[in-house]
C-alpha cells in the first residue's frame, strides 16, 4: 500500500492478505521508507511477481522507482526512470502480457508508456495526449491486455495540452512548468485561456494508440455517480469496471461495455462499508475477494468480490484507530488565517 | 473541510486566501485554469459562489491568489508567463484583468507567489531568487521599486523562496526559503553544515532594497522544527503560521508584530 501522507512519512507498506479479523492498529510486515528511497508523494504502485519488482511514482516528481519486491526500510532504488517523464505522476500499471508499463500525469493530460525494462533516460514508446483524448486530470488506470483496453479516471479539470507538453527537455521543454521552480525554461506568451470543468469521467483507450486519439468509448453524466474517480481495476471475472469513487465514499461497478450516461450497475457505500475517501481498489482472483484502501479513514477492507450495498468488510486493515480523526492533510499547500472565525485553512 | 466534486478544487490545490471584510476564500485550480470563491464559512461538498475563468482571463495554471479586499481587487502570480494578473475582486465568469504587469522591466522570472498591502499600497513577489515589491497599482512594464536579493539576504543565493506576507501595520516583509536539495539529500550536510530542505523565515522592513541581511530570522532547529514554506499570520495575535509537512505550526512571535520598530 502506498502511504503518501507526509506527516507520517511517506512510504510504502507490506501487509499479509490472509490474517484473523480485528480491529486493532495492524503493523506491516515491511514498510519502505526514508531518504534514499527518494519516494516523494507516492501516489501509485504496480508490482511484479514474476520479475520480483515494486514500481512506484510520485505526485511531486517525474521519476519512476523500482525496488526489490522485497525491499525493506530506508533504502534506494534499484532502478530509476529519470528521463523525460513529465511531473507529478498519479497512477502507474504493469501490463504484464506485454511487459509494459503505463503511467497517468495529472498536469499535462497524459499517459505515457515505457518498458518495463526501462533504460534510466528511456523514451517512451507512446504516449496518449492531447485535446482529442478525452484526458481531464488522469488519476488511476488499468489496462487490460486481453481486450487491448486502457481504462483511467478522470477528475474533469480540463485546459488544452499540447502533444509532448510535460517532458523534460531542458531550455526545449514545451513548458517551464515541468522543469519546476529552480530552472529557467521557456516562457510562455499571454495568450487565452483555455480551461473549464468538464463532468468526471472514465475514458476507454486502444491499447495501442497514441498521440491526440480520441478514447473509445467514455463513461460520464449524472447517472454515472462519478465523483472526484480515483483507482480502477477490472473484475477479471465478469469483466466489471470497478472505480474508488473517492468524492462520496462508494466503489462503483458498471458493466465491461458500459459507455456515456451509464449508471452503475452495483454501489458498494454505507456506514458499515467504513469508506471514507476510498482512493484505491483491486482484486484477489485466488480468493474472490475485492479490496477497498480508504485515505480517509486509515484503512484498508476486504469484501467478498461480488459485494453490493451497505456491506461490512470481511476484515480490514488498520492503521490508526476507529476514533481516529480523517487523514485529512496529505501535503499542505498554503496556510491561511481567518480572522472572523480565528481559523487556519490549510489546502492540501 | 471543504471537499468533493461540486467544489471544483483540484487534487493538487497549492493556495488559499481569506477576504476577511467580504467574507469570502479564494482557491486556483491550476487545471481548470480558474479562480473559485467560497463563502467564508464554506464546508463540505459545496459550490463555490463565483468562478472566474474564460479565455479573456489569460489564466494560465494558477496555482496561487490574493485578496485585496480594500480595493476589491485580486492578484495572481502566473509562474508560466512571467506576469501578475489584477481581477476585481467581485469578478465572475469571463473576465479581462483590470492590470497585467508583465515585461522586461519588471524583472519578473518564474514567479511563485504574490501579496498584497492595500494599507501601503505595495505589492510583494516571489521568485525562487528574488523578492520584487510593487505599488499596489503598478501596471504593464514596470520596475519593482525594491528587489531583496543576494547572499547577504539568504534569497536568491542557495535558499530557495517559496511564500511571502506583508504584515502592514508593522511594514514588514516576511518570507520563507528552503536551502536548494532533494528531499533524498536531507540526511547529508554540505560544507556549512545546511540540510537540502533545511528552511528558514526571514524578516526585512519595508524599503529594504538589495542585499540586505533579514532585520529579523526564525532558523530551523531541533527546537523550531519550521515544518515547511508556507506562510500565514496572525498579527492581532503575534503568531506566525507554518505549513509543510503535512502539518502547521504555530510561532508566537509579537516581536515581529509590533507596530512600530
Amino acid at each position: 500500500m502506498a502511504n503518501d501522507k507526509e506527516s507520517a512519512g511517506t512510504s510504502i507498506l507490506v501487509y499479509p492478505t490472509q490474517f484473523q479479523p480485528t480491529n486493532r492498529i495492524m503493523e506491516p510486515r515491511r514498510r519502505v521508507a526514508g531518504p534514499k528511497t527518494d519516494l516523494g508523494m507516492v501516489c501509485g504502485l504496480a508490482l511484479s511477481v514474476e520479475h520480483g519488482e515494486l514500481y512506484s511514482v510520485s505526485g511531486e516528481t517525474g521519476t519512476l522507482n523500482v525496488f526489490p519486491l522485497d525491499a525493506q526500510g530506508n533504502v534506494g532504488p534499484g532502478r530509476r526512470l529519470i528521463g523525460v517523464m513529465p511531473r507529478a505522476s498519479a497512477g502507474v500499471f504493469l501490463d504484464v502480457k506485454h511487459d509494459e508499463l503505463f503511467i497517468t500525469t495529472e498536469h499535462v493530460n497524459r499517459i505515457s508508456v515505457y518498458p518495463r525494462t526501462f533504460k534510466q533516460d528511456q523514451e517512451p514508446l507512446r504516449y496518449l495526449q492531447g485535446p482529442a483524448t478525452g484526458l481531464a486530470d488522469p488519476h488511476g488506470i488499468y489496462v487490460d491486455s486481453e481486450t487491448n483496453e486502457i481504462f483511467v479516471s478522470n477528475h474533469g479539470n480540463w485546459h488544452k495540452t499540447e502533444t509532448g507538453e510535460g517532458e523534460v527537455r531542458g531550455p526545449d521543454s514545451l513548458t517551464r512548468t515541468s522543469l519546476g521552480y529552480t530552472t529557467p525554461g521557456r516562457a510562455l506568451p499571454l495568450a487565452p485561456s483555455t480551461g473549464k470543468f468538464l463532468p468526471p469521467s472514465i475514458t476507454v483507450h486502444s491499447r495501442t494508440t497514441s498521440g491526440d486519439a480520441a478514447p473509445l468509448r467514455m463513461i460520464q453524466g449524472p447517472h454515472t455517480l462519478l465523483n472526484l474517480p480515483d483507482g480502477l481495476y477490472r473484475d477479471p471475472v465478469s469483466g466489471e469496471i470497478i472505480v474508488a469513487n473517492s468524492g462520496d465514499d462508494s466503489v462503483l461497478f458498471f458493466d465491461k461495455d458500459a459507455s456515456g450516461d451509464a449508471a452503475p450497475v452495483r454501489v458498494l457505500k454505507g456506514p458499515a462499508t467504513k469508506f471514507k475517501g476510498p482512493a484505491g481498489v483491486s482484486i484477489d482472483a485466488k480468493r474472490n475477494e475485492l479490496w477497498v484502501a480508504s485515505w480517509d479513514g486509515h484503512v484498508a477492507g476486504v469484501f467478498p468480490r461480488t459485494a453490493n450495498g451497505n456491506v461490512a468488510p470481511l476484515r480490514v486493515i488498520r492503521t490508526a484507530p476507529e476514533s481516529a480523526p480523517l487523514a485529512s492533510m496529505g501535503r499542505i499547500g498554503a496556510v491561511a488565517y481567518d480572522p472572523k472565525r480565528k481559523e487556519i485553512l490549510a489546502p492540501n | 473541510m471543504i471537499q468533493g466534486a461540486k467544489t471544483l478544487q483540484a487534487r493538487t490545490s497549492h493556495y488559499i486566501a481569506v477576504d476577511a471584510v467580504h467574507d469570502e476564500l479564494a482557491v486556483p485550480n491550476p487545471f481548470a485554469q480558474a479562480i473559485l470563491f467560497f463563502r467564508g464559512g464554506a464546508n463540505g461538498n459545496e459550490a463555490p459562489i463565483r468562478i472566474i475563468q474564460g479565455p479573456k482571463t489569460l489564466l494560465s495554471a494558477p496555482d496561487n491568489v490574493a485578496v485585496d479586499p480594500v480595493h476589491r481587487e485580486v492578484f495572481t502570480a502566473s509562474f508560466p508567463s512571467d506576469s501578475i494578473l489584477v481581477f476585481r475582486g467581485d469578478a465572475s465568469g469571463d473576465v479581462e484583468p483590470i492590470r497585467i504587469l508583465h515585461g522586461p522591466n519588471t524583472k519578473l522570472d518564474r514567479p511563485i507567489r504574490v501579496e498584497v498591502d492595500p494599507t501601503n499600497n505595495v505589492m510583494a513577489v516571489v521568485t525562487d531568487h528574488a523578492i520584487l515589491v510593487f505599488n499596489r497599482t503598478d501596471n504593464g512594464d514596470t520596475a519593482p521599486k525594491w528587489i531583496i536579493s543576494g547572499p547577504k539576504t539568504g534569497v536568491g543565493t542557495r535558499f530557495s523562496t517559496r511564500d511571502v506576507r506583508l504584515f502592514s501595520e508593522g511594514k514588514k516583509i516576511i518570507a520563507a526559503a528552503a536551502f536548494r536539495g532533494r528531499s533524498s539529500e536531507r540526511n547529508e550536510e554540505d560544507a556549512e553544515g545546511r540540510r537540502g530542505g533545511q528552511r528558514f523565515i526571514g524578516v526585512w522592513k519595508y524599503g529594504d532594497n538589495g542585499d540586505i541581511a533579514p532585520w529579523a530570522i526564525l532558523n530551523a532547529t531541533p527546537i523550531t522544527k519550521i515544518p515547511g514554506t508556507r506562510l500565514a499570520i496572525n498579527s492581532e495575535g503575534g503568531d506566525l503560521m507554518v505549513g509543510g509537512d503535512g502539518q502547521v505550526s504555530v510561532y508566537h512571535l509579537p516581536e515581529i508584530f509590533q507596530r512600530r520598530d
